[in-house]
């Protein structure tokens, strides 16, 4: 981790801040998620906003201080490709069972189970997909700018 | 079923790829194959839809207008197809000379996944969906390379084509604003009763964000630098793929979305085309640089296309389409050509170069006879002799090049020459574009159907 100070490194205020956010923005991801099908939100805006929480954490640490901290940021890519093959997935299952693709289980007007605000159903696998792809693709953005120059001269 | 499997082969496949080191000879080889597994569905796909039939699909079984609709017409799979197989073409020929970065083939399969989509979408928006899939794969692409002048390229062609995407939305938002809706059907029926000067509006919009796509003549000045700084594989997909996108939304919102604006800017569209071809042969024979002289000629040969477009009918849409194709294949030729040295190479250049001025036995000339014939069904003299000094000016530039590069003794230029197998890729390509001009009935009846297609959605 580099120290703050005359080299130009951001202050305490942008650690701090760059510390606290990535939990909340966890939990305002999931309210998007979960809200999104009948009110506004999506799993698309649920990937921005963790994204947008983690850019300070690369402003704040650098990517490799960020990546100590959080080693799960280092997985990114393969994050992104899981959450695309997920979202593909759910959107294309119902080619086996010989209906149109993004058609849905449990079909509309059949029981749904419910927890809470949370609706289980198969598109919410489309809306988490896109979620990591999002959260996925962005972080492997950030760290591209995150990283020191040195590195990046290869 | 076999759309949805269009679709799903390359993305699925796309996705896994990007994944892997597309260093390794393994990647690149599955690339190419995911490919050609592609092009072989869309072929299947094309027999079925050849005699005027439509694949449709309205996702997730809802009524048209809440469901997305996936269309699969002769046009649509026309190009879908032609794009894979200059896609394939690109990928092998990185696969045997050593693909250098990571994503590459990834990037190529994903693309392809994009524009398959955008050509069997029926709804405005899912267009733009796919429309940005595969150009976000082109930005990476772009960059193919890392060195300063790919950087550059990259750099333009991305921020050029963003503002073309920007300005493709806004037009998108604006049809949504004044019909209401997105399946291309009800927008285009809706069209007909909303206020004129709206419909103007969203009709330039539309044609302005293809023009940057395809480089036609006032939106042109992004091209020269990022098709000569480009590798050329990466140069053959931006021209001979990814701009099919241009020439696939002016034919596909013209003709069947804004069919009385297009008739309205007929001459403009003439005129427009005209200068495109005049300004990139003339440009084109002032440039010493293969690779310049080919971003000037890409500028010229889509002038063509515009001008088809410009006459209409079905004798103009039938030459569009079919000058779409013989072009799309002649670029990928000639780029593919340019970074490839060594025997037979030579000969396909020529070859490609005899296409791209309409001589006889290579397929460009079926496609400037459509273009003569269009001119002639129009009455114009003037069009005519332009299509004739056109030809002319892309007979004298590209055998300045074909002089100055293979007729010259240079020991630079001799050098290594490639691997026989990309020489004999080459060649192969050189020989399809041959074949289509000796035999060229399959495309033209292709073609005709293309456009039979587009026209059905018009007089219901």
């Amino acid at each position: 981790m580099r120290p703050g100070g005359r080299d130009g490194a951001p202050d305490a205020v942008v650690r701090v801040v760059a510390r606290l956010l990535p939990g909340p923005s966890l939990m305002v991801a999931a309210g998007l998620i979960a809200k999104g099908y009948a009110e506004v939100g999506d799993g698309f805006a649920a990937g921005v906003i963790v994204a947008l929480a983690i850019a300070p954490s690369y402003v704040a640490l650098g990517a490799e201080g960020v990546e100590a901290a959080l080693p799960v940021l280092r997985h990114a890519p393969a994050v992104a490709v899981g959450g695309l093959l997920l979202a593909l997935a759910s959107g294309f299952f119902p080619l086996l069972l010989g209906e149109p693709p993004v058609s849905h289980r449990p079909a509309p007007g059949e029981h749904v189970v419910k927890i809470g605000a949370l609706e289980l159903f198969t598109p919410l696998l489309l809306d988490i997909g896109v979620f990591l792809l999002v959260v996925g693709v962005l972080t492997v953005l950030l760290h591209q700018f995150g990283r020191p120059r040195r590195e990046g001269g290869r | 079923m076999l759309l949805s499997i269009a679709l799903l082969v390359p993305w699925v496949s796309g996705a896994l790829l990007v994944a892997l080191d597309g260093r390794r000879r393994a990647v690149a080889w599955l690339a190419v194959v995911a490919l050609a597994a592609n092009l072989a569905v869309l072929g299947v796909l094309a027999a079925e839809v050849s005699t005027g039939g439509v694949a449709q699909v309205v996702t997730g079984g809802w009524p048209v207008g809440v469901g997305i609709v996936l269309r699969a017409d002769a046009l649509g799979v026309a190009f879908a197809a032609l794009s894979v197989l200059v896609l394939l073409a690109a990928a092998a020929h990185e696969a045997i000379g050593g693909v250098r970065s990571r994503t590459f083939p990834g990037l190529v399969v994903l693309l392809s996944a994009g524009l398959t989509g955008l050509f069997v979408t029926a709804d405005v928006f899912s267009f733009y969906v796919f429309f940005e899939l595969a150009m976000t794969a082109s930005y990476a692409l772009s960059a193919y390379g890392g060195k300063r002048r790919q950087l550059r390229a990259a750099l333009v062609f991305t921020a050029v084509n963003l503002l073309g995407s920007f300005i493709f939305l806004l037009s998108v938002a604006g049809a949504y604003r004044v019909t209401g809706a997105l399946a291309m059907d009800q927008v285009a029926q809706r069209l007909l009763t909303v206020n004129p000067n709206a419909a103007v509006l969203i009709a330039a919009g539309f044609f302005t964000a293809f023009s940057v796509k395809l480089g036609l003549f006032p939106f042109h000045f992004w091209l020269p630098t990022v098709y000569a700084g480009a590798r050329p594989a990466v140069a053959a997909i931006l021209s001979g793929a990814v701009a099919n996108i241009g020439s696939y939304g002016l034919l596909r919102f013209g003709v069947a979305l804004f069919p009385e604006q297009l008739r309205l800017a007929g001459v403009a569209l003439v005129v427009l085309g005209a200068a495109s071809i005049v300004y990139g042969g003339v440009m084109a024979v002032a440039r010493g640089d293969a690779a310049e002289m080919l971003a000037y000629s890409a500028i010229g040969q889509v002038g063509y296309v515009l001008v088809a477009l410009g006459v209409g009918g079905p004798v103009g849409l039938t030459a569009a389409v079919l000058y779409s194709a013989v072009n799309s294949l002649n670029k990928a030729l000639l780029f593919l050509a340019s970074g490839v040295r060594g025997a037979l190479v030579a000969a396909a250049f020529a070859l490609g170069a005899l296409s791209v001025a309409g001589v006889p036995p290579a397929a460009g000339f079926v496609g400037k006879l459509e273009l003569f014939r269009t001119g002639v069904v129009a009455g114009s003299a003037a069009l005519v002799v332009l299509l004739v000094v056109g030809s002319a000016l892309s007979l004298v530039y590209l055998f300045q090049v074909y002089q100055r590069r293979f007729w010259r003794a240079d020991p630079q230029a001799v050098g290594a020459a490639s691997p026989l197998a990309q020489r004999l890729l080459t060649a192969a390509l050189a020989l399809l574009v041959l074949a289509l001009g000796v035999w060229p009935e399959p495309l033209l009846a292709f073609s005709g159907h293309a456009v039979e297609a587009l026209l059905a959605g018009n007089s219901p």
